[in-house]
C-alpha cells in the first residue's frame, strides 16, 4: 500500500471519527440533561429525543464525507 | 368548528346538560355577559354541596391511587347518592392510608435494622470473646471508606484512655464504609463517648424499640424482626389486594359517578342567565353539528334552541383544534400529536406524514425480509390492540412501513442483506452496497422535494393571511429547484447549456425573496439548502443497515462451523433489524419535525376536551398513554 493511500483511508477515517466524537461529545451533555428533564415533565419525549438526535448529524454528514473521500480516492 | 349558542328554559338547565355530557361533542365556554344576561351564581346550599363533591373527589381518587390498580369503570355511570359515596370513599381512604403508613413504617424499620447488619458478625466475635454483653456500652460507628488512618489513630486514642478495657471490630459494608463496633465497659462509656465526639466519627442510634434492652436481647430481637418483616409486609400487600379485590370497582364507579356530578355542577357555572332562561355557549366540530343540533332538540324538548355564533364574534385563537384525516390517514395523528397541535385554522400535517414518514423509512430499511418481520410485527400488535389505542395506530403505522420497506426491497434486489442477490434477486434501480452516489443523490432529492412541498404548504398558509410573506416563501421553493437544476446541470446530469439561464433566474429570484421574507431571508435561504443536505442520513442510516446485514450473512463462512455461523448470523439480523426500526423511526421523525414542519408548521392549537362522561375522558386518555 503507498503512502497516498495510507493518507487516503486515515482522512477518511478522521473525516467519520472527529465528527463522531463530536456527537459523543454532545449527545453525553444532552442525555443527563434530557433524562432528568423528563423525570420532571414527561410530556417533553419527543423534543428530547428531537435534541438527542440533532447531534447524530455531525457523525453522518462526516460519514457521508468519509466515503465521498474513499470513492473519489477510488479506495 | 363551529360555535354555537344554547338557549332554554332555566328550570331545564341541568336536564339540558345532562343531554350536552350524553352526547360529549360540546366544548363549553363562558358567553359573554350582558346587562340582561348574568352568570348563574350558586346559592350557599350549592356551594356547600359542590364542596362536599369535591372532598369526595379527592378521597375516591386518594383511594384509587393507592389501591395502585384502576378497574375500568362502568361506561355510563348510573349515579349514586352522594352520602353513601362519601361514605365508602371516606372509609376507603382511610383504611388505606392506614395501610400504606404501616407499610412505611415496617419497610423504614427493615432498612434501619439491615444498616445494622455487618454489626451482627461483630456482636458474634465479642460474645466469643466471653464478655458479658449486657455490663458493656456498646456504639455503633460508621466509618469512611478511606478511613484506615482515623482508625489507626482512635484507637491509638482509645487504648491512651482507657488500656485495654475495650473492643473494637470493623466490618465492611455492602456500601465500601466501614461498620465498626466499639464495647466499653459501662463505666467508661462517657469517656468513650467524649473521644469518639471528638474524633467526628458517626455513630448509629439504635432503633427506639430497642434502645430499653440490653445488647445480647438487641441482637437477637433485630435478627427476629428481620425474619418478620418480609411476613409482615406480605400481609398487609395481601390486604391491600384483597381490599382492591372487593371494592375497586366500586371505587371506580364512585369516581366515574361523582367526577360526573362534579363536571356537572361545573359546567352550570358556565351558564348566563335570565330571570327566566339560561344561555350557554360551546365548539363543536362542524361536521357532527347538524347531527348534534337534532339529537339535542329531541333530548332537550320544547322551548330549546341553537343557534350558530357568527365568526365574525370569534377570535382564531381562542378555537380548539381537533385532528380530522380520512381512515387511511387516521394512525400517522399519533406522529403529528407528539407535537403540540397545530393552530386553528393552519395545515394539518398529518396527509403529508402519512406519506413520506413510512416511504422515507422504506428507503432506509430497504429489505424484503426485514420489511416481512416488521409487517409480522406490526400485525401481531394490531390484532392484540383494541381500536382507538396509540398502540393499535402504532401497529398501522408500522404495517404501512413495512409495505414500503418491501417495495424499496425490490427496488434494491435485498432480502437480509446481499442474500437476496445469492437466490437471483437483482436490483431494479441500485445495489445499496456498491452505488454509494446514486443513493446519496436519491436521497438528496427526495429531501429537495420534501422540503419544496414544506415551502409551498407554508407559502399556501400563508397567502390567506400576509401575501408579501407568502410570495417570498413561494419563491424560496422556485430558488431551491432552480439550485437543484443548476447543480444537476453543472454536473451534466442535464444538459450544460441550462446552467447559465438558471443561475441568471435564481439571482433575479433573489431580491423577490428579501422583498417577501425580509433582510434575513438569504441565511435562512442558506438554512434551508442545509437541511436540504440534511437528507444525507437517509444514505447513511440506509447503508449501514446494508452494510450490518452482509456482515451478518458473512458470519456463516467465517466460523469453523456452518451451524455456529448460522446461529451468529440469525442474531446479528436479529439486532440489526431491532436497529434498523430503531433508527429510520428516530431520524424520519426528525426529518418531519425539524425539517419539514419547520417550514409551516404553527403550533398553538387547543386541545378540544368536549363536556361529556369522565369514563369516556378516561378512555380518551387511555388512547393517549396506551
Amino acid at each position: 500500500m503507498n503512502l497516498e493511500m495510507v493518507f487516503l483511508y486515515l482522512s477518511a477515517a478522521l473525516a467519520v471519527g472527529i465528527p463522531a466524537l463530536a456527537t459523543a461529545w454532545a449527545q453525553s451533555r444532552i442525555g443527563p440533561a434530557a433524562a432528568a428533564a423528563l423525570a420532571e415533565k414527561p410530556e417533553l419525549t419527543v423534543t428530547v429525543v428531537l435534541l438527542i438526535a440533532i447531534p447524530e448529524t455531525l457523525a453522518i454528514l462526516g460519514f457521508v464525507i468519509a466515503v465521498l473521500i474513499l470513492m473519489q480516492g477510488g479506495g | 368548528m363551529s360555535r354555537i349558542r344554547m338557549l332554554g328554559p332555566k328550570d331545564q338547565l341541568q336536564s339540558c346538560l345532562g343531554c350536552v355530557q350524553e352526547l360529549g361533542l360540546v366544548q363549553l365556554i363562558e358567553p359573554a355577559e350582558t346587562e340582561s344576561l348574568r352568570p348563574l351564581g350558586l346559592t350557599i346550599e350549592q356551594a356547600h354541596h359542590v364542596r362536599s363533591v369535591r372532598n369526595v373527589v379527592e378521597d375516591v381518587d386518594t383511594a384509587l391511587e393507592l389501591l395502585g390498580v384502576t378497574p375500568k369503570p362502568p361506561k355510563a355511570a348510573e349515579a349514586l347518592p352522594l352520602t353513601k359515596a362519601a361514605l365508602i370513599a371516606g372509609r376507603s381512604r382511610r383504611q388505606l392510608e392506614a395501610l400504606a403508613e404501616q407499610r412505611q413504617g415496617l419497610e423504614e424499620e427493615r432498612a434501619l435494622i439491615l444498616k445494622f447488619r455487618p454489626f451482627f458478625s461483630a456482636f458474634r466475635k465479642i460474645g466469643d470473646s466471653g464478655l458479658n454483653l449486657d455490663e458493656i456500652r456498646v456504639f455503633y460507628l460508621v466509618l469512611r471508606e478511606d478511613g484506615e488512618q482515623e482508625l489507626r489513630r482512635m484507637r491509638a486514642a482509645l487504648r491512651q484512655a482507657l488500656g485495654d478495657g475495650f473492643e473494637l471490630l470493623s466490618q465492611p459494608s455492602e456500601s465500601g464504609e466501614s461498620a465498626m463496633l466499639l464495647a466499653v465497659p459501662t463505666a467508661d462509656a462517657a469517656k468513650a463517648e467524649q473521644l469518639l465526639s471528638e474524633a467526628g466519627v458517626q455513630s448509629l442510634s439504635l432503633p427506639d424499640q430497642f434502645e430499653e434492652e440490653g445488647v445480647s436481647a438487641t441482637i437477637r430481637r433485630m435478627r427476629t424482626r428481620l425474619d418478620e418483616l418480609p411476613e409482615a409486609l406480605a400481609a398487609l400487600e395481601r390486604e391491600r389486594a384483597r381490599i382492591a379485590r372487593e371494592r375497586g370497582r366500586e371505587l371506580a364507579w364512585i369516581q366515574a359517578s361523582v367526577r360526573d356530578h362534579l363536571a356537572t355542577v361545573e359546567a352550570m357555572e358556565k351558564a348566563v342567565v335570565t330571570p327566566r332562561a339560561f344561555v350557554l355557549e360551546g365548539w363543536v366540530p362542524k361536521a357532527v353539528q347538524p347531527d348534534l343540533e337534532r339529537r339535542l332538540g329531541l333530548c332537550c324538548g320544547p322551548g330549546f334552541e341553537i343557534e350558530t355564533v357568527s365568526s365574525e364574534e370569534w377570535a382564531g385563537d381562542t378555537v380548539p383544534v381537533v385532528l380530522n384525516n380520512p381512515r387511511l390517514f387516521r394512525p400517522f395523528e399519533a406522529i403529528t400529536r407528539m407535537m403540540p397541535l397545530p393552530r386553528y385554522g393552519t395545515v394539518d400535517p398529518t396527509p403529508f406524514v402519512a406519506v413520506f414518514f413510512p416511504m422515507f423509512f422504506g428507503v432506509v430499511l430497504g429489505d424484503i425480509g426485514y420489511g416481512t418481520m416488521l409487517a409480522a410485527v406490526s400485525l401481531i400488535l394490531r390484532i392484540r390492540s383494541q381500536a382507538n389505542t396509540t398502540l393499535r395506530s402504532v401497529s398501522e403505522i408500522g404495517l404501512a412501513c413495512s409495505l414500503f420497506t418491501i417495495v424499496f426491497g425490490f427496488l434494491y434486489g435485498e432480502l437480509f442483506g446481499d442474500l437476496g442477490h445469492r437466490i437471483g434477486l437483482h436490483p431494479l434501480i441500485f445495489n445499496r452496497e456498491e452505488a454509494f452516489f446514486p443513493f446519496l443523490g436519491f436521497a438528496i432529492a427526495l429531501g429537495l422535494v420534501h422540503i419544496v412541498v414544506g415551502l409551498l404548504v407554508g407559502a399556501v398558509q400563508m397567502f390567506r393571511g400576509d401575501k408579501r410573506r407568502a410570495i417570498g416563501k413561494g419563491m424560496a421553493a422556485v430558488m431551491v429547484v432552480l439550485i437543484a437544476l443548476a447543480l444537476m446541470a453543472a454536473f451534466e446530469m442535464l444538459p450544460e447549456r441550462f446552467f447559465t439561464p438558471l443561475v441568471i433566474t435564481a439571482l433575479i429570484a433573489l431580491p423577490v425573496l428579501i422583498i417577501g421574507e425580509g433582510i434575513l431571508a438569504p441565511i435562512e435561504f442558506v438554512s434551508t439548502l442545509g437541511n436540504v443536505l440534511s437528507y444525507a442520513r437517509i444514505m447513511a442510516v440506509g447503508t449501514a443497515s446494508v452494510m450490518m446485514a452482509v456482515v451478518a450473512n458473512r458470519m456463516v463462512g467465517a466460523f469453523g462451523s456452518v451451524v455456529v455461523g448460522i446461529l451468529f448470523a440469525l442474531v446479528f439480523h436479529l439486532i440489526n433489524f431491532v436497529l434498523g426500526v430503531f433508527s429510520p423511526t428516530i431520524h424520519v421523525l426528525r426529518l418531519h419535525y425539524v425539517e419539514f414542519f419547520g417550514k409551516f408548521y404553527s403550533p398553538g392549537g387547543a386541545q378540544y376536551r368536549p363536556f361529556r362522561h369522565w369514563s369516556a375522558r378516561e378512555s380518551a386518555s387511555d388512547e393517549r398513554s396506551e
